[in-house]
């Protein structure tokens, strides 16, 4: 809201910066731990006198050269520019905070390039044990750039303290800082030896070839297996949040894993069969099978670190779409169209209802949502939504959907956004549903509204085949622990009662349908009792009735207290209130 | 005046002076080494064409070097640009924001034009006469990142032209039909060019023992296109100058004791610079173009606050005062400085040995 949004709404800032990370990230961990591989290359081939050892290694320092100056250097500054653009609020911040972690960070680069350069155009010019010792200046520096990235990166997953102090120390060294340092120093070691093991590949003199493919292939084994525990280290130190969603709550980050780990089994085999046993099988095909293994762990890890800090770009102090979480409660109370800066719908009218919705759209949901595009269309996303149902759900995402930012707005913003998307995007009718009889849509709305982000209705017909409607309700009442990732539903009795009844009809169209409230008892509470009563209150106020005693007060308000008015609604309606009234204190229809 | 669309910024850890060093400490460095390549590439590129021998000689000892300067002026660029983000970075993510599409493109354009140089160096022998093609693609890369940085960092100046964004918003925005845009980028690009050809006459002196002929050629080729190039140089500086809004261009002419200081200091350097490069002083000019370089800096620092002046003056900034850090750095730096001289003594011994 602090920056103007670089807006290309089928393609999405987060594609981007992933494009560019997860490779940036292949080749700059090679790059720190390929230094430490050319060391032990070099003294082996310097040790056992063999000048094709040393000759593998000056071709491997050519590669190794290329890689990490030219796609390695220049993309770690292309992260900068792209996340600059994508989420300059949250740059700002990191760059404020640690400006001299990311200057100590520049002189430990320079001598990394230095030392690199004047590594390979000295081999073989220079004396042996001054060169070796430039290849460990190299590995040094680069191991301590990755030492002082690491804090600043894990400060935003694990900000620790420093949410109570903005303290550069209490921000660096952070919860996460020490096992994350292991672990992406083993990944740079393990990635290394696979970088050697394709050079290994492609080397003519088989006697060569066999020593360096089995060099390499111990190098990925050992660094693997200690990456393991250290990566056990690392989740367990995640806050519970974080942690839930890595441990199984987020599907997607459930996928990434997967692939990660078929990555490591795979380099695993790989390294073990034809790098260690049989070195001779290591042939291009295979080397650049273990290539795309270890680019799997990469991106899994990679992809994995970022979704774990959802809904937060640092976590719990800026979200994703660079609103602070202190001042989202401003936000709702105030609106977020009156303070936010790059904004020309200050205020909505029926005629502007779904530009302002775009602009809201713009800047809090396309940090993570595209329209069209590859990467969480928003479209697909609520394709099965109406637009009151969206508009519901807006107000409580966040509460449905930990990984998603609440809605910093007021409830007539949300209607703004959910008439964009519902609307513009969907199709759909944007109209305010009247208070009519609307029939047994009861149940349908409420699955709209709770369950059809992430439901199917097909498909919930087919899980709940052959179920009976007590069956469908016990699952409604113990949905978390049903799967670990669902949210537990927080309907009152009353709507679970309709929203089990629509489920059931799914697939039984002949079973009469059970009599459901004609409107929805909560919007006759917000019409006609909220402007003076929290629900909280009445349902104390209610608690020793049953539902008849509440249904009879509803006839009489004035007669129980002299300045309250008579109840002006239907009778339909004065049923349903009765309902909802009885299902806040726990009560059965 | 409208700042309603500049952002707010956040706190500084220490006071910025400490950050406005920096920037002007390092930038010229930057400077330096982006000049040298992007000069030497020019010369390369007219010398591999040109077909003769010694010229083959130039141009390939001139593309053995260009891969290294790409790292450096990329490297001492960092340093820079991390600075600038922390004083301007209201602005200037604005503007890079404003000119997305273009900004972004910057580095692959850049990755494509340090493979080029690595490809015009390794197979220089190769590729023959289509070497030539391939410095020339290199430096018309290299002047495009140049159109881009000069319009960022003219757009970032001008708060008065963020409204534009809602015409804008999938990152169009140039700022290249400004008034003063042609001169800024014309001055900086011959300027290189001129800087470039110095550091010809500068680094083919490593050839005076091992081949006397190249290393004459180049400080006469280098010396010829850097007299040349600067006095266009010149030129273009009074064009931009003249191209400026008034009270701009009134703050070196008496209305700012410092900046019209430096500016008729950096008048006087010019002449001085230009007599000794005439005699073909080589080291002499260095030494006083390099001050210049910081003084041309300096002017360049004057001139953003005299276009900001009005929304936006550095001790606006708030400071969380936090100075530990920036000790960790300073020591850094010196430890690193001395590593540093060890390996380039170490390297320039096994070298030349």
């Amino acid at each position: 809201m602090n920056f103007p949004v670089w807006y290309l709404p089928t393609i999405g800032g987060g594609f981007l910066i992933a494009l560019i990370a997860v490779t940036h990230v292949f080749v700059s961990h090679f790059a720190v731990g390929g230094g430490l591989y050319l060391v032990y290359s070099e003294k082996k081939g310097l040790r056992e006198q063999d000048p094709g050892i040393l000759a593998f290694t000056k071709r491997h320092a050519k590669f190794f050269l290329l890689l990490t100056m030219v796609y390695g250097s220049i993309t770690g500054v292309g992260i900068w520019f792209i996340v600059a653009l994508v989420n300059p609020g949250g740059i700002s911040l990191v760059i404020h905070n640690f400006v001299f972690g990311w200057a100590t960070e520049w002189v430990f680069f320079i001598l990394e390039i230095s030392a690199a350069f004047i590594y390979f155009y000295t081999f073989g010019k220079m004396d042996d044990r001054t060169h070796v010792a430039i290849g460990w200046v190299y590995f040094i520096s680069a191991w301590i750039s990755l030492f002082l990235i690491t804090g600043i990166i894990d400060f935003m997953l694990t900000p620790g303290t420093w949410l109570a102090h903005h303290n550069f120390w209490r921000g660096f060294f952070n919860p996460s800082f020490v096992p994350s340092v292991f672990f992406r120093t083993f990944i740079a070691t393990m990635l290394a030896g696979a970088y050697g093991y394709l050079t290994a590949s492609f080397t003519k003199e088989p006697a060569v070839k066999e020593i360096m493919t089995r060099f390499s292939g111990k190098w990925t084994l050992v660094s693997l297996i200690l990456a393991i525990p250290s990566g056990l280290w690392y989740v367990a130190v995640l806050p519970t949040h974080a942690h839930n969603l890595v441990t199984g709550q987020s599907p997607t980050i459930a996928s990434a894993l997967r692939w990660g780990f078929w990555g490591a089994v795979g380099i695993m085999i790989i390294t073990l069969i034809a790098g260690i046993a049989k070195p001779s099988w290591n042939l291009k095909p295979v080397a650049v099978l273990a290539f795309i293994c270890g680019f799997l762990i990469v991106g899994s890890f990679e992809w994995t670190r970022e979704a774990a800090r959802r809904p937060f770009v640092v976590n719990e102090f800026m979200y994703s779409n660079e609103i602070l979480k202190s001042d989202v409660p401003m936000l709702q109370e105030e609106g977020f169209l009156k303070t936010a800066r790059w904004i020309r719908n200050r205020t909505i009218t029926p005629e502007n209802r779904s530009a302002a919705g775009r602009e809201l759209f713009i800047n809090q949901c396309y940090a993570c949502h595209t329209i069209g595009g590859f990467n969480n269309d928003i479209i697909a996303r609520t394709r099965s939504m109406s637009y009151t149902a969206l508009a519901k759900y807006i107000g409580k995402i966040h509460k449905v959907r930990y990984f998603m930012p609440p809605f910093a707005g007021t409830p007539k913003e949300a209607q703004a956004l959910a008439a964009f998307i519902a609307g513009d995007l969907n199709g759909k009718d944007v109209s305010e549903p009247k208070p009519s009889n609307a029939g047994n849509n009861s149940g349908k709305m409420l699955f709209e509204e709770n369950c059809s982000s992430c439901h199917e209705l097909a498909d919930l017909a087919e899980k709940t085949a052959g179920w009976e409607q007590q069956k469908i309700r016990t699952a409604l009442d113990k949905l978390n622990q049903l799967v670990k990732e669902m949210p537990p539903y927080d309907g009152t009795f009353a709507e679970k009662d309709q929203l089990v009844a629509f489920l059931y009809s799914l697939n039984h169209k002949e079973a009469v349908q059970p009599v459901v409230p004609s409107v929805d008892g909560k919007r006759v509470f917000e019409d006609h009792c909220s402007p003076c009563h929290a629900s909280s209150d009445l349902a104390e106020k209610t608690a020793a009735w049953d539902r008849a005693k509440i249904r009879d007060a509803l006839d009489k308000l004035n007669q129980l207290v002299e300045e309250m008015p008579p109840m002006e609604g239907t009778k339909a309606e004065k049923e349903d209130l009765a309902d909802y009234l009885n299902s806040l204190k726990g009560g059965q229809k | 005046m409208n700042d309603q669309f500049i952002p707010t910024p956040d706190a500084l850890p220490v006071a910025w002076g400490w950050l406005q060093f920096l920037l002007l400490l390092t930038f010229p460095i930057h400077l330096l080494f982006m000049n040298a390549m992007l000069g030497s590439a020019g010369i390369s590129m007219v010398q591999r064409f040109k077909g003769g021998e010694v010229n083959r000689r130039l141009a390939y000892f001139l593309a053995i070097l260009l891969p290294l300067l790409v790292a450096f002026t990329v490297t001492f660029g960092v340093a820079p640009l991390l600075f600038v983000q922390v004083l301007y970075g209201q602005f200037f993510y604005t503007s890079s924001i404003l000119m997305a599409a273009f900004w972004i493109l910057i580095i692959p354009i850049l990755i494509l034009a340090y493979f080029g140089a690595y490809l015009y160096d390794f197979r220089f022998e190769k590729l023959g006469k289509a070497g030539g093609w391939v410095i020339s693609i290199v430096f018309i890369l290299f002047i495009t990142i140049a159109y881009f940085l000069s319009n960022n960092m003219l757009l970032m100046t001008l708060p008065d032209k963020f409204s534009g964004y809602f015409q804008h918003m999938s990152g169009t925005m140039l700022a290249s039909g400004h008034p003063t845009f042609l001169p800024r980028y014309l001055h900086m690009v011959i300027g290189a060019i001129a800087v470039g050809g110095l550091y010809t006459a500068l680094i083919t002196r490593l050839k005076s023992k091992s081949d006397p002929e190249l290393a004459a050629y180049g400080e006469a080729v280098g010396m010829k296109v850097f007299n040349m190039f600067t006095i266009i140089s010149i030129l273009l500086g009074i064009w931009f100058l003249a191209s400026q809004p008034k009270p701009v261009m009134m703050m070196f002419m008496g209305k700012n004791g410092l900046a019209t200081g430096v500016f008729v200091l950096a008048l006087i350097l010019v002449v001085l610079m230009l007599v000794f490069s005439f005699r073909k002083k080589v080291l002499a000019t260095t030494v006083v173009l390099t001050v210049l370089v910081y003084l041309m800096t300096f002017m360049r620092a004057f001139l953003r606050t005299g276009y900001l002046g009005k929304f936006f003056t550095l001790d606006q900034l708030k400071m969380a005062s936090e100075y530990s850090p920036m000790v960790l750095f300073l020591v850094s730096l010196v430890a690193g400085i001395f590593v540093m001289v060890w390996m380039v003594k170490k390297a320039w011994q096994a070298l030349t040995a």
